[in-house]
This record gives C-alpha cells, structure tokens and sequence, in this order.
C-alpha cells in the first residue's frame, strides 16, 4: 500500500502541470473555470503530498537512509550510447518539504481569487493567466523537491526562474510617473537575469561534478565512495590555486542558492519583485522558491560536509558567512523602509540568511525546522500585507469617485505612512498580521521563536564546544544572527505600529475595508500553523530531528541563548512600540528613526546603494560595450564594407543590363503561338449529364461541410490551437491508446 | 575522395539557383524601370540551366558533406519539380504585379530562393540539413505570401503563415531533439540502423513521440489536416501565382522530405506511423472536400482542393510496404505529385488569367466564361476534370496507381473512402463549371490572356492529358527515381 501510494510521487507535481496546459489551452476565456482548475490542480497535489508526508511521519525509519530514499524511477532515455535515467523520490527532507509547499500553495491559491478580484466590477484583465502561471510555478516547487537528481532539480529550478520572471512583470503594462521608481517590466528582467548570474555558476557546477562521477543522481552523487573521492582529488584554478573538487563544487552549487534565496551580493532583485501582485511575492519571494536555494544546499548537505575546514575545506565557512552577514545587513535595510511589502521583502532576505547561516555551522535541522516555519509566517506576513494594500486601494477608489482630481496619480497604496488605524478596519488582518510578526519577531511560544532559537542556540554550542569549525565562525555567526534577531523585533513592532495603530494617516486609509472572505480565511490559517508549527520543534522533543535529523547530533537548550533572545525579541519589540505605538505617528511627521540615525538613515534607505554600485560597475560598462560593438557593426560593416560591395555589383550589373535579350522574347512568343493553336482543338465539351447525379450527393454532404466550416475562423490563434489540440491528441493516442489496442 | 570541382558539379543545380537569384536581385537594383521586363527571363534562364545541371546528375549516387547531403534519383526527381513550379509560376506571374506593387524583381529572386531550399530538401539525410532547408523554404514562402504590402489580406496572410509555420517548426524541432536523444544521431540512415537494432526492446515511445511530432512539421508543409488551416487564409491573401506554388511546389517539398524522413529513418516504426498516415489521409480528403463545397472564393475553394489531394497522396505512404508495394507505392506518390503539378498549376493559371481581367476571385464572376473566353473554359475544364480524377488526365493515373498499391495490400476501406470523396469533389468542381458553361455572363466583354499566360496554359494543358494519355514514360520516370 505504501510502497504502491510512494510509486505515484511523480504525480505531485504534474496535477498543477495539468492545470497551467488546461487553463492555457482552454479554460482561460472563464475565469470561474479557471480558478477551479487551478484550486483542483494544487488541492490535489495538497491532498498527495500531505498523505506522502503523514505516511513517513508515522514511520521515519522506513524512509531515513540507507534504505531510505524512496526512488521512483520514471523514465529511463537511451540517448545513443548512455542512458539517462530520471526518477523522483521521496525522502525524510523531501516529505517535509511536500508538508510545507503544497499547503502553502493552496492557501496562497484561494487568496489569490480574492485579491485578483474576482466577482468584482473590476477584475484583473489577466486574471486566468495568473492563475496558469501559478500553478506552473506550483509544478517547479514541487518537482524540485521530489527530484533524486540534480538534473531535474535544475529543470524544475528554472522553470520557477522562468515562472517568477512572468508573475514580477505580470502587470507589464503598468508604469509610475516617478521615472526613478522601478515598473514591474523591469523588475521581472532584473530578476531574471541576476538569478541567472547564480544558475549559470551552478551550472558550472553541476557540469563539473557530472565531469567526476559522471550522474548527477543524489544516489550516485552522494555515496560514500563518490564523496571521498571528490573530497581526495585537488583542482587547479587561476588566482584561487588548488582546492579539492568538493569544496568546489560545493561553492557552486552555492552560487545558485545564492541567487535564489537571494543572499548577498546577488540579493537586489527580491526587493524590487515585490513590484507583482501580492499572492505572488508571497508564494514565491517568501515561502517557496526562495527556499529552494535553502533546500539545494540542504539537499547537497553530504557534499558540503565532505571536506573538513583544516583540509582547506572552507565551503562551509563561505556559506556561514555569507548567511549570516545577509542575514544582518538585509534586517538593518528593513528598518528604514516605508513600503509595507519591502520591509517584508528584506525581512525575508535577512531569514533566509538565518536559514543558510545555519547551515555553515552546520546547523542542518534548525535550518530546515527554520525554513518550515518562516514559510508559513511569512507567506501569513505577505498575504495580510497584501489584505492590507486591498483593503487601502479600495478605500482609496472609493473617496476618488468622490472627488476625481484628489490625490489621483501619487497615491501609494504599498506605502506605510498612507496607512495608520487599520486595526479597526480590518480586525482579521490586523490579528492575524500580529501573529505572524510575532512569529517572526521570535516571541515565544510562536513558531519563529522555536526554529531562530534552536540556530543560535547550535552556534553558541558550536562555539563553545567543538573545533570542527574554527572558533572563530560559529561566534561570529551567533553574534550577527543576535543582534539581528534584535532589529528584526524592531522593525517587526515598527510595521504593525504604523500599519494598526493610531489613528489613519490618509482619506484612504480611513475608508479602508475588510477584505473578502477568500482572503481572510487563509491567513487565519496560516496564522494557527504560525502559532503550533514551533511546538513540534522544542528542544525537549524535536519531532524536526526525528524526522530529518537522524545523522546529526541534537542541539542541547541553552537557557542563556534562550533567555537572551528572548530578552531581544521581547525587547526589540517593546523599542519599536515606544517609539512607533505609545504615540502613534500623525499625518505628515517624519519617521523618529530618521532624526536619530541621521546620515546612516539615508544609508539604510538606499540599500546600502548597492544598487547603485552595480549600476556602476556592471550595467554601465556592459551598456557602453554594447553601444562600442553597435558602432563597430554599423560604421565598419555596414557602411564600409557591404555599401562597397553594393556599389561594385550595381556598377557590374549596369554593364550587363546591355545585354540583348531579343533572343529570349522571340523563343517565347514562339511557344505562344504554338500554345495557341493548339488549344483551338480541344473545344467545347457537354456536361449536361453530370448535373444530376451530383445534386444528389450534394444536399447530403452540404450539411456536414457547413459544420465543420466554423472551426476556419480566420484567427490564427484558433487555428494554433487545434493543431497543438491535435497533435496532443494523436500523442496521447499513439503512446497510450494504440498500446492497448495491440 | 571528392576534390572541390567535382563537389561544385554535384551541388550545380543549388548554386547555379543561387547565383541566378542573386543575379536578379543585383539586375533589379540596376536595370531601371523600364528593362525591368527582363527580370522573369533572366529567372527562367538560371531555371533552365539549373534543369540542365540536374538532368546531369540523373544517375548519380553520392553522399556529400559528412552525409548532410544525398544526390540520387529521388533527389533529381524533385529537382525537376522545382524547376518546373518555379518556372511555370513564373511565367504566369509576368505581369501579375502591375499596378500591385512597385516591387518586382524581388518576387523572381525570392522564388529562386525558394527552388534552391526544395532542391536542398530534396537532397537532406540528416535532421540538421532538413530544418535548415524546411526553414529556408518557409522564410521565404512567409515574405512572398504578404508580398503585397499594400494588400492588407496579402500582409495579413504573410503573418499568419508565419505565426503557423513558426509553432509548427518548433514542434517539428522538438520531436527531430526526440528523435536525436533516442539514437545519438542527426544522420537520417544511422538514426534508422540504429532503431532497427533497438527495436523490439521496451522504450518505443520516445520515436513514436517523434514521429508525431515531426508530422506536425511535414503535416504542415504538405498541408494535411487537422494542420491544415493556415493555407485557404494563405492562398487566398497571397498573390495568386504564390498561392498556386504553395499548392505544389512546397507541397511537393513537403512530401519529399516526409518520404525521405520516415522511409529512411523510421521504417522500423511502420506499423506506429501507418495508422496516423491513414488516420491523417483519411481526415485531410474528407475535411478538405466538404469544406471546399461552401467556398465563395476560387482561391480558398482551390485551396481546400489541394489540401484533399494532399489526403489522396498521404494513401500512398499509407500503403508503403518494404516487402509488398515498397517501391511502387514511392512511385505512385511521384507520378501522383508530377500530374498533380501541372494540372493545379493550369487550374491557377485560368484563375490568375480571370482575375486580371476581372479584379476579383469570386467563384460567381466566373458566370459564363465560356463566351467570354471559351478557351480559358476549355482548359478550366480538362483541370477540374483531372483534378476530380476522371480520364484521360494525369492525376487520373496518379490516382490509379495509388489505388492499385492500396489494393494490392488489402486497404479497401481506403480506396472505398477516396472513392466517396473523388464523387463529392465532383460536386464543387461542377457547380464552379456549371457558372462557367450555363449561366449568363454579368459582363459580356472578352477577356484577354496575355502570352506568358498562354504558354503556361498550353504546357499544363499539354501535360496534364499526355502524362495519362502517353502515361507510360512518366511511370518509369517515377519509378526509376523511387529509390530511398
């Protein structure tokens, strides 16, 4: 039963595969269609993924290694001399992953219907492809994380990376008086390519481990065997000198999470991918393909750990860092923003660093119990602020109907300081908001205090402890996670102050509504796995390290890093209440923070001008190259050579048009006239016995051709259509019918 | 080991297009307005050199460039054809343009061009080589069907064709990346030696999957249903003498390179690809015939015409059989294309010579054609007559043949189907006749043919009643060049 129900893994992601082709193909004219093929599309993966899930749950030794990796192969291609082998599995990780994402998925589906208005008067004009390019999105998670190899983990990778280009610049057509302000076209190219930076130095990566061991399944990849010899042999590279494979491997393949989970120095696109629609940051730029970065390294935990630090194996110590300073610089940017879904954007940022740092001191279960939870509070987070935006917005429509030239063109329903007050309007948002950014603040007893806690408490242990690490890193890393654990409850209180409290800032703000039932009910519960996901993960009995943490020690409670995080939150938050909630802040004041932090503010609020740096050191050389290689193409080629050689034929060619071509007319009318009389014999012909016989057919097959007429409807849309219709009908007869009938 | 003169006497045909159409383009810049009457010839002439270069190679059996490229008779074969649509097309588009478009010279270079990729397909053994020509082909098929920028339905028809063509291709490329990932090879005869020795072993779907896909490609070349729908659009908005190549020249490339294709790689996958060839033979004579019944317009009504007959060939691959009818149902599907060319060719050429004179090509303006030019009548009607399949015409022995290869292998059922659409065909080729010989004229005035026109006329004429009426030497030439 079990072993047959695991055999269907390779279900999971194809349900939501099914529904994009159907939602594309056919459905999208109806947007109720649309919305139901979509809901059953991930319901049903919900419904096998959370079976998989609770069926490895009740029994983890029969899926934890050796035995373990459940793998189903699937296909097996000759390709010439080889076979490649695809497959997919389930493992412990993998299970927990199907808990977490499709759940997430589904919420985020029903809200989706809400906040792209449907059943409103005004409904997004593109609102069934959404619902196709979510579901796409939907199949690439989930095949990324039931994959048992890298090749397809990297197919399903860049299906999402195609998926979140399409739903960042999803209302292309939008652009902002402020030419500054970036549009969502160009925030989904910036996604695109700087993503695209990460995949390519995975690439090479995963080129360079199938070039060792020659597959690239995690069987092969992360045997005994395979690992000790990647972590024996020694590369040779230019500048770095020599490292053994492993480590660089490893570093590679980390490029990748780099860019996707958005780490620095390739963390800049998240911020701006806020530009698509809510649901869309939410289930993608905060609970699940960020994640994926967190969960490739994960995956790829045996490779990272096959080289010891004192064996030059410093990928670990490459990975801790960068976590951990992502994790800092991103919660200081997060203070100085004003836009409700950037602070949520570096927040997201700086928990993801949280999560990788994690894994560099080898933290490897807080990392995956943090990931569990972050995705739920977040995609909570995310979605609320996105009831919040709703709820602002229609306010806002409401008054301009009043009075058409008021505020119309520079109102920001993103931004904070328009809000003020909601607490009222919005009660379920409101409580709901406050429990995720509990969570995510790390008070106790909700989840984020659990997962955070559980990280720092492994690095001071690791500090402390052992020296497998050096000494130095698990500090470092435990000091940088603190104190930013202690700005993320600052700037966590801050939100909800200024978004709930006090009084509202705006007109818009103050007709601002509820939001309608399809979108409160997801937060609601999300909010209730926000609060209880934590008490699975206490260190007294850690249900996380039963199920994924078999090979790792436990992380003993330290009740001095429990206690001073807990001091942090708690006391983060209350700065941020004193400051932003005791005296709530009026129309038109300036943010206190401002005042105090003076220069560094400004420092904070560019992001560190990071962007600006790149701007400088990438995009302009690269423009200026472009334009060098444009004139070099135009001015020499064109104009030079090729107007040349023009000149040289036309002067050939008028030497030529001399000659007499008499010869040629002649041949011609000779054959003419020949023509001619020859078609004097054959003359008139009777037909006058034909008519009858076919009047009759003709009535009878008249009503069949004027049927089949319509189809030819002089769109070639319609007319792509069926052909592709066809072809996936004679596919599906050739491959599945035909067989049977033999 | 060839030296590079002998290589460059085996790709004559191909280059000597090449330089022709190069030489008209050059010459349209140049020659002015009022010489450029001469372009046409100048066009002709390259044509029949490059007929001489391949009569040349009749015989011959070479593989040229790492195996991308084949010359033998099959090859030849519809190198003639091309020669020969290109050639006669255009003859009947010399005067076509006037008063259309300022542009002229360019239609004769782009239709060379369009000849060098049919003889390029003809020629290509290797996936590589059949993409590449199949898409010089349709380039250049996309640019001359919205020749006529300032016709809108010309333009509109351009785009579609192109938007079509482009989905179609790349489902095409996808199945011939199947088609490689199955065997390690783009070569057409190692991708066949290499699923023969596989066959029997569990993975067939991977070129079965191929093979579907590819058909979207050929199907759509050769415009058979359900790929069928960009061409009644195409040739009704493109300039006729265009439309009357697309119905046989490209369709001709197309079923080259489809016989090529699957005879030389797939012919393990019989037993998969004959019932989508039936199902598709049977579908695309059925759609295209009723359909055909209600058109309004000669050119669509042609069009549906020539997407039935594209159903009558696919029987002939249907009934291709290595042990039983190999050969001779290859050879029914050449003589079928050669019979075919001419007579549709005369039948566009009546509708070119009528709608010069008359402006449009509504079926009702041809309304007593017989008194206002019988011999256009005369001739319309040994077309339509041929095109029904009733003797003494040329697809009336293509026909045959076809047939007698069906029958051979016990296909009655499709011979019964073809046989039941030949008798609805008869239907709208009559009710265009009957206009033409009973009904009242709405103008009375006679309608002039020029004499290119009339030398098509009399070529297709001639052709399509000696190709059945002296049948035999075609047969031979068919079958004599049915080697794959």
């Amino acid at each position: 039963m079990r072993e047959a129900l695991f055999n269907l893994t390779w279900l999971i992601p194809l349900f939501p595969l099914l529904a994009f082709a159907l939602i594309i193909l056919w459905t999208h004219p109806s947007r109720k269609w649309s919305t139901w093929v979509a809901w059953i599309g991930i319901g049903l993966a919900w419904l096998l993924g959370w079976t998989m899930f609770f069926l490895s749950w009740g029994d983890i030794h029969h899926l934890t290694p050796p035995e373990g990796n459940h793998p189903v192969p699937l296909w097996a291609l000759p390709t010439g001399g080889s076979v490649l082998k695809i497959g997919f599995q389930i493992d412990t990780l993998t299970a927990l992953m199907l808990f977490m994402v499709p759940f997430v998925c589904l919420m985020i589906f029903v809200y989706s219907k809400g906040y792209m208005g449907y059943g409103t008067e005004h409904p997004d004009p593109r609102y069934s492809r959404f619902f196709a390019y979510i579901s796409l999105f939907a199949c690439g998670m989930l095949g990324l994380v039931v994959s048992d190899n890298l090749l397809t983990l990297f197919i399903f990778w860049e299906i999402m990376g195609l998926c979140s280009y399409l739903l960042i610049g999803f209302w292309y057509d939008k652009s902002y008086p402020d030419p500054n302000r970036i549009t969502p076209r160009q925030a989904g190219l910036k996604a695109f390519l700087t993503t695209r930076v990460g995949d390519v130095i995975m690439l090479i990566g995963l080129l360079l481990l199938y070039s060792q061991v020659g597959s690239l399944s995690f069987k092969d990849v992360f045997s005994q065997e395979t690992l000790h010899m990647l972590a024996e042999q020694e590369l040779w590279m230019p500048i770095f000198g020599t490292a053994p494979v492993a480590t660089v491997i490893a570093i590679l393949i980390f490029g990748g999470a780099v860019g996707k989970s958005a780490q620095f120095p390739l963390h800049v696109w998240l911020p701006d991918a806020m530009e698509g629609p809510t649901p869309v940051s939410a289930l993608i730029h905060a609970a699940t393909m960020v994640s994926a970065g967190v969960y490739l390294v994960a995956r790829c935990f045996p490779l990272f750990m096959a080289v010891p630090l004192d064996h030059g194996g410093v990928q670990l110590a490459v990975v801790a860092f960068i976590g951990a300073f992502t994790a800092l610089a991103a919660s200081t940017i997060a203070l100085a923003q004003n836009d409700v879904k950037r602070v949520l954007a570096y927040s997201t940022i700086s928990q993801l660093g949280y999560m990788i740092a994690a894994l560099g001191i080898g933290a490897y279960v807080a990392a995956v119990f943090h990931l569990i939870t972050h995705a739920f509070f977040k995609a909570l987070l995310f979605l609320g602020s996105g009831s919040v935006i709703h709820g602002v917005e229609h306010g806002h429509h409401k008054i301009a109907h009043g009075h058409h030239d008021h505020e119309e063109g520079h109102f920001d329903p993103n931004d904070m300081m328009n809000m003020g007050g909601l607490m009222n309007k919005m009660p379920r948002t409101a409580w709901t908001f406050i429990i995720g950014g509990g969570a995510l603040a790390g008070i106790v007893p909700l989840a984020g205090f659990w997962s955070k806690d559980e990280i720092l408490a492994h690095a001071w242990h690791e500090f402390q402890h052992t020296q497998h690490f050096g000494t130095f890193w698990p500090l470092f890393v435990w000091l940088l996670l603190t104190v930013a654990a202690a700005l993320t409850a600052f700037y966590t209180a801050r939100q909800i102050c200024l978004t709930f409290l006090g009084e509202p800032r705006t007109e818009a703000a103050r007709h601002a509504h509820e939001s309608p039932p399809s979108m409160t009910w997801p937060l609601m519960i999300l909010a209730f796995f926000a609060v209880i996901l934590g008490l699975f993960g206490t260190p007294w009995a850690n249900q996380y390290h039963e199920l994924v943490g078999e090979a790792f020690a436990a992380t003993p409670f330290d009740p001095f890093v429990a206690g001073l995080s807990t001091v942090l939150a708690v006391g983060g938050a209350v700065c941020g209440w004193l400051v932003y909630g005791r005296a709530p802040l009026r129309a038109g004041q300036v943010d206190p923070l401002k005042r105090w932090l003076g220069p560094v503010h400004g420092v904070l609020e560019n992001k560190y001008y990071v962007d600006e740096l790149y701007r400088l050191i990438v995009i302009r050389p690269v423009l200026r190259l472009a334009e060098l290689c444009a004139k070099f193409d135009y001015d020499w080629v064109i104009n030079r050579l090729v107007n040349t050689i023009g000149q040289l034929s036309i002067r050939t060619a008028e030497r030529l048009g001399g000659l007499d071509l008499a010869v040629v007319d002649g041949t011609v009318n000779l054959v003419g006239r020949a023509a001619r009389g020859l078609s004097t014999l054959s003359n008139t012909v009777d037909l006058k016995g034909v008519d009858g016989a076919v009047n009759g057919i003709g009535h009878v097959v008249k009503a069949g051709g004027r049927q089949m007429r319509t189809l030819q409807s002089g769109w070639v849309q319609d007319y792509l259509l069926l052909a592709v219709t066809m072809a996936i009908i004679l596919l599906g007869f050739m491959l599945l019918v035909l067989p049977i009938l033999r | 080991m060839l030296i590079a003169s002998q290589i460059l006497g085996l790709i004559a045909p191909q280059w000597i297009l090449l330089v022709a159409a190069m030489l008209v383009l050059a010459l349209d810049l140049t020659l002015g307005e009022e010489r450029e009457g001469w372009l046409p010839y100048i066009a002709l002439l390259g044509l029949g050199a490059a007929l001489v270069a391949s009569l040349s190679l009749w015989n011959r059996q070479v593989a040229l460039f790492e195996g991308l490229f084949l010359i033998d008779r099959f090859a030849v074969f519809f190198q003639i054809i091309a020669v020969l649509a290109t050639g006669l097309v255009i003859l009947a588009s010399i005067g076509y343009f006037e008063g259309k478009t300022p542009y002229k010279g360019q239609f004769y270079a782009l239709l060379l061009v369009t000849a060098l990729a049919i003889t390029l397909l003809a020629s290509a053994a290797d996936l590589v080589m059949v993409f590449i020509s199949i898409e010089v082909l349709s380039v250049t098929s996309y640019t001359l069907t919205g020749y006529l920028i300032a016709d809108r339905k010309s333009t509109e028809a351009g785009l579609k064709f192109f938007l079509y063509g482009a989905a179609a291709s790349a489902i095409m490329l996808y199945g011939m990346t199947l088609l490689y990932g199955a065997t390690g090879s783009t070569n057409l005869a190692e991708i066949g030696r290499t699923l023969s020795l596989a066959s029997g072993e569990g993975s067939r779907w991977l070129p079965i999957a191929a093979i579907v896909m590819l058909l979207v490609g050929f199907g759509f070349k050769v415009s058979a249903a359900p790929f069928h729908q960009w061409a009644p659009d195409v040739y009704e908005g493109a300039p006729t003498p265009f439309a009357a190549f697309l119905s046989v020249g490209s369709k001709a490339a197309g079923f080259a390179i489809l016989l090529r294709v699957f005879l030389t790689a797939l012919p393990d996958f019989r037993v998969d690809w004959f019932a989508l060839v039936t199902t598709l033979s049977i579908a695309t004579m059925t759609l295209g015939n009723l359909i055909a019944i209600f058109q309004e317009n000669i050119k669509r009504m042609l069009a549906y015409s020539s997407i039935a007959q594209a159903g009558y060939i696919l029987i002939g691959l249907a009934c291709w059989d290595p042990q039983a009818t190999g050969r001779e149902s290859i050879s029914a599907i050449l003589f079928y294309l050669l019979a075919y060319l001419f007579t549709n060719l005369g039948a566009f050429t009546v509708v070119i010579a009528v709608e010069r004179a008359v402006g449009t090509n509504e079926i009702s303006d041809y309304a007593g054609l017989i008194r206002r030019n019988p011999w256009l009548a005369a001739a319309l009607f040994v077309f339509f007559l041929s095109l029904v399949g009733i003797p003494p015409t040329g697809v009336f022995v293509g026909k045959l043949l076809i047939f007698a290869a069906a029958v051979r292998l016990e296909y009655y059922a499709l011979v019964i189907v073809a046989l039941i659409n030949g008798v609805i065909s008869l239907y709208y080729y009559y009710g265009v006749l009957r206009r033409v010989f009973f009904l009242a004229p709405r103008d009375e005035a006679p309608i002039a043919v020029s004499t290119p026109l009339r030398v098509v006329l009399a070529v297709t004429l001639i052709m399509t009643l000696g190709t059945a009426i002296f049948a035999q030497p075609f047969i031979r030439l068919a079958l004599t060049s049915a080697v794959l």
